[in-house]
């Protein structure tokens, strides 16, 4: 039996980040991993989806920038080669976390692991399981793409997140089973590459849980960018027409069925916890999800769970670090020196979507008495000078203290600026405050400073 | 040529400067304000700056020395340039009426044949000094005000400011606004974010610390609105006195003991101290009529009661009662039992009749079965005393020299002192000390 202080099984942004601050803390800490050291958001979420979509982007403007006097002649480009490109980021990051784990003396051990109430971890190899125990032991082990009893649909060719990138070959149309999040940024990723894109979505929305008046936007320009969105729309079945196609059928929500023939199935319909590994503890679950206190704790005490297999909070790869740092200190009985309920939330789709602290609707419900004040992109000069129009400024305060409960921003690069908002929620300025902090000029964050002169009442340029 | 560089004169009182150090040394080039030295008044620190550029080419005091204002110091001029080896004397006598009052505000002479003067910045008025402290604090001086003449900013000013501002508890600004909302004292709160910074939840942990749930709340009405105003009106109204006496009980377990059987089978129910208690104190009121007395309604008389009417107090689900036990000097142990037990019941069942609560002469008050050893109670008006009793308890006594344990219990008589004196009120007591103390007497 191999004795570590901090063993922490999935090396998602969770694991490897959780692995790095217990290093820190001079813990001798091993990782189990059965797949690539960086989990899903490396490589099957967010890295090889953003690569894709700033290669999408990029794509976009040179088509724009004709208007703009900038002559290309005929643009095309490979596919094949940005998913090179895609390659690349991701084994040059991996091999980043990879030297950061030697530095950190973390033994990373290969293996499906599993652990047990007395936190001793089994890891299946080849030949024999090892065998590894420690005091804390950290479950980061993520999820996995969910894909609904559709009939047709499981035995058709299909593909998921996990998948989408592993064929060279473009489809030249794609279904996409779900709204939510990440069948919007593919949906943007592959209108981009003038791919014909569909989504069918269960729900009245797409973007269920996420502001109104950003989802609209979206639905908006993904039409605009020649995607059908097809809402309170029910998938009936699949099945695998003529060579390289799929035939779906499909209840739209006037009750029509349609029929559509595509290259590619893109199931994007939620995620299954990856909870397997806990099935020897007394842990207790939620719809497979973990149960955990406010330390990431479980109810058996030294055994942690972190991430998207966690129950509660938001399934992002930035939460996942913070609570596994969480985590990781009160292992270490350390104070928390991180907070984990405030998580910035970013969708990179054209126009990018991001967003802090609560929505206008949870507000109410808390029983703030909320005044929102929304500002739209038009007409903001840095935005103008780069051809982008689209979007808004929203700010959610609370009238008695003018305290920054939420913001929603919408349009080019909000997914970084999104940070001077949660600044100021996490340092409990308010409204006043803003509205006092000079902002730079041209550029787009002047919408913000503006937001907050407009729900002061003193509006400068609106 | 050279320039003289000069003590300045930094207000209208000085008279003398002391250096308290050279920043440049003897062949240093020196820029134009730049400071050269600093002086100590008796009022203020200040860095002398050069009005000049050039090199320091001599220095004619050391530290710590004290040099008269006006008085040359050294030379800044050209490289190499020939200087006197000896301070030239005073240019100008500082008692001279000829010499104009330096213009109290401003710090030194700034004529232009002076090398050095001493340079404002900005707008702000600051002394060097206080610009250099400020600076080294990282304070700024916009937020200051300060306490020199035309309101120029002072070192003194710039400690104060930080020294405040250090006071003034980190908070977040919404903290600070949740705090003036709710007049929290941001200063008793211990802020959990850097450096001790205060946030919003530090203010709501603060404050589940201090307060309480909201009480529950019941009315004062029925027997508790009757007890709060007997209460009051007696603690305001009579002057209370309590003498307090321990009392060996041992032999007053014995008898119970022994009696307990005979009584039980005459009565059905046991015999209580609070009884015995009664017994004896029935006798010894008898004995001392001015304890079992009352003051007239119109307080112009004593009425010495000829019947002892103990009122006993019971507690009850709805407060305190005391039923009255009528003509106790009469009664034996059996029918104190008997009666006692009647009335406590009733009082517990709420069954009292009014001619049951009323007539009392004296009254006894049992906390014996707490873990009260003694305590002061409250005249039961119109009476003139009342006797309080405390938990009996094994206490190290002396006894012919040597320490024994005995059953003790604290006995205490609250008197009216307008009706009885000390004197006769501790005759009582003794009294009764002696009969609880050899209790055979009762039987008789
Ligand atoms: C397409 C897509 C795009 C996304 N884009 C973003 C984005 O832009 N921004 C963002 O914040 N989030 C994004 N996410 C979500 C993000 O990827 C997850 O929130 C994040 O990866 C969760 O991290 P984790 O550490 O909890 O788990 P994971 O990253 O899922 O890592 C878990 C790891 O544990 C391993 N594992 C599981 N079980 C075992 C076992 N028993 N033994 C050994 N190893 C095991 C898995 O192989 C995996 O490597 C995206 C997700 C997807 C699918």
């Amino acid at each position: 039996m191999h004795k570590y202080d901090i063993i922490i099984i999935g090396s998602g942004p969770g694991g490897y980040v959780a692995a790095l601050r217990a290093a820190k803390e001079g813990k001798k800490t091993a990782v189990v991993e059965d797949r690539g050291i960086g989990g899903t958001c490396l490589h099957r979420g967010c890295i090889p989806s953003k690569t894709m979509l700033q290669h999408a982007e990029v794509l976009h403007q040179v088509e724009q920038s004709a208007a703009w006097g900038i002559e290309t002649g005929n643009v095309s480009f490979s596919y094949p080669s940005m998913l090179k490109q895609k390659e690349t980021v991701v084994s040059q990051l991996e091999a980043g976390i990879t030297a950061l784990m030697k530095k950190g003396k973390i033994d990373v051990i290969h293996g499906f692991g599993t652990v047990n109430d007395n936190k001793e971890v089994t890891v299946e190899q080849k030949d024999e399981n090892v065998t590894l125990h420690a005091p804390a032991v950290i479950a980061a082990a993520g999820t996995s793409p969910f894909v609904p009893p559709v009939k047709g649909l499981r035995e058709t060719a299909h593909v998921t997140s996990d998948t989408i990138f592993e064929k060279t070959e473009l489809p030249s149309s794609l279904l996409i089973v779900g709204g939510g999040v990440v069948g919007v940024e593919y949906a943007c990723l592959f209108a981009g590459l003038h791919v014909d894109v569909t989504i069918v979505e269960m729900q009245q929305d797409i973007l269920a849980g996420e502001d109104k008046d950003a989802a609209a936007l979206l639905r908006n320009s993904l039409e605009k960018q020649g995607v059908t969105v097809e809402t309170n729309a029910v998938l009936d079945d699949v099945d695998t027409g003529t060579e390289n196609a799929v035939t779906a059928r499909y209840t739209d929500k006037n009750g029509i069925t349609k029929t559509e023939e595509v290259n590619d199935v893109l199931v994007t319909a939620g995620r299954r916890p990856n909870n397997s590994l806990l099935e020897e503890t007394s842990v207790q679950y939620n719809d497979g999800f973990i149960q955990v206190n406010e330390n990431m704790e479980t109810r058996v005490p030294g055994l942690y769970v972190i991430g998207d297999l966690a129950d509660g909070g938001w399934k992002l790869a930035h939460a996942a670090s913070a609570e596994g740092i969480s985590a990781v200190e009160h292992a270490c009985g350390l104070q928390p020196s991180i907070h984990t309920s405030l998580i910035p939330r970013c969708i990179y789709t054209f126009p990018e979507i991001a967003s802090v602290g609560m929505t206008e609707e949870e507000a109410r419900k808390t029983g703030y008495d909320v005044k929102t004040e929304v500002i739209p992109m038009q007409g903001n000069g840095k935005a103008m000078a780069m051809g982008a129009k689209e979007g808004f400024t929203k700010i959610i305060a609370d009238k008695k203290h003018g305290e920054i409960l939420g913001a929603v921003l919408a349009g080019p690069h909000v997914t970084e600026m999104i940070g001077e908002a949660a600044a100021y929620i996490h340092l409990e300025g308010t409204i006043e405050e803003l509205a006092s902090m000079v902002h730079p000029h041209p550029t787009l964050l002047e919408n913000l400073f503006e937001a907050a002169h407009s729900w002061l009442g003193r509006e400068i340029h609106h | 040529m050279a320039k003289e560089i000069f003590m300045p004169k930094l207000s209208s009182t000085m008279e003398s400067g002391t250096i308290l150090q050279w920043i440049k040394n003897e062949g240093d080039p020196v820029d134009m304000g730049e400071p050269v030295f600093e002086v100590m008044s008796d009022k203020i620190n200040i860095e002398v700056e050069a009005y000049e550029e050039g090199f320091l080419l001599k220095k004619y005091y050391n530290v710590d020395d004290v040099v008269p204002v006006n008085t040359v110091v050294g030379y800044i001029g050209e490289k190499d340039e020939e200087v006197p080896d000896t301070p030239p004397g005073n240019t100008e006598n500082s008692e001279s009426k000829a010499e104009p009052e330096p213009d109290q505000n401003e710090t030194v002479a700034d004529d232009s044949s002076s090398s050095v003067t001493q340079i404002e910045q900005g707008q702000i008025r600051a002394t060097p000094a206080a610009r250099r402290v400020a600076k080294e604090e990282g304070a700024d001086l916009s937020d200051m005000t300060g306490s020199g003449p035309k309101q120029r900013i002072q070192q003194q000013d710039v400690h104060e400011f930080v020294q405040n501002a250090q006071k003034t508890p980190k908070a977040t600004p919404l903290a600070r606004k949740w705090a003036e909302e709710q007049n929290a004292d941001l200063n008793t709160v211990e802020g959990s974010g850097p450096g001790g910074k205060i946030y919003t939840k530090d203010l709501s942990a603060a404050q589940n610390d201090t307060v309480s749930a909201e009480p529950d709340r019941i009315p004062v009405k029925g027997i508790r609105k009757v007890v709060a105003d007997r209460m009051t009106e007696s603690a305001a109204a009579v002057p209370h006195v309590t003498l307090y006496s321990d009392v060996d009980m041992t032999e007053l377990v014995r008898m119970r003991s022994r009696l307990q059987d005979k009584i039980i089978e005459q009565t059905g129910a046991k015999l209580s101290y609070t009884e015995i208690m009664m017994k004896a104190a029935a006798s010894a009121l008898e004995r001392h009529p001015y304890i079992n007395a009352s003051l007239s309604p119109d307080q112009q008389e004593i009425l010495l009661h000829r019947d002892v009417n103990l009122g006993l107090a019971v507690a009850t689900e709805q407060g305190l009662v005391v039923p009255v036990l009528h003509h106790a000097q009469h009664k034996g142990l059996v029918e104190l039992v008997k009666e006692s037990k009647q009335l406590a019941a009733d009082a517990r069942n709420q069954q009292l009749k009014p001619q049951q609560m009323q007539g009392g002469t004296f009254t006894i008050s049992n906390l014996g079965m707490y873990a009260v050893d003694g305590f002061t109670p409250i005249i039961n008006q119109p009476e003139a005393a009342i006797l309080g009793v405390g938990q009996m308890k094994e206490t190290p006594v002396g006894e012919n020299g040597s320490v024994v344990l005995r059953p003790m219990t604290t006995f205490s008589l609250s008197f009216d002192h307008r009706v009885v004196d000390g004197a006769p009120a501790a005759a009582f007591l003794t009294e009764l000390k002696q009969l609880l103390e050899d209790p055979y007497e009762l039987l008789m």
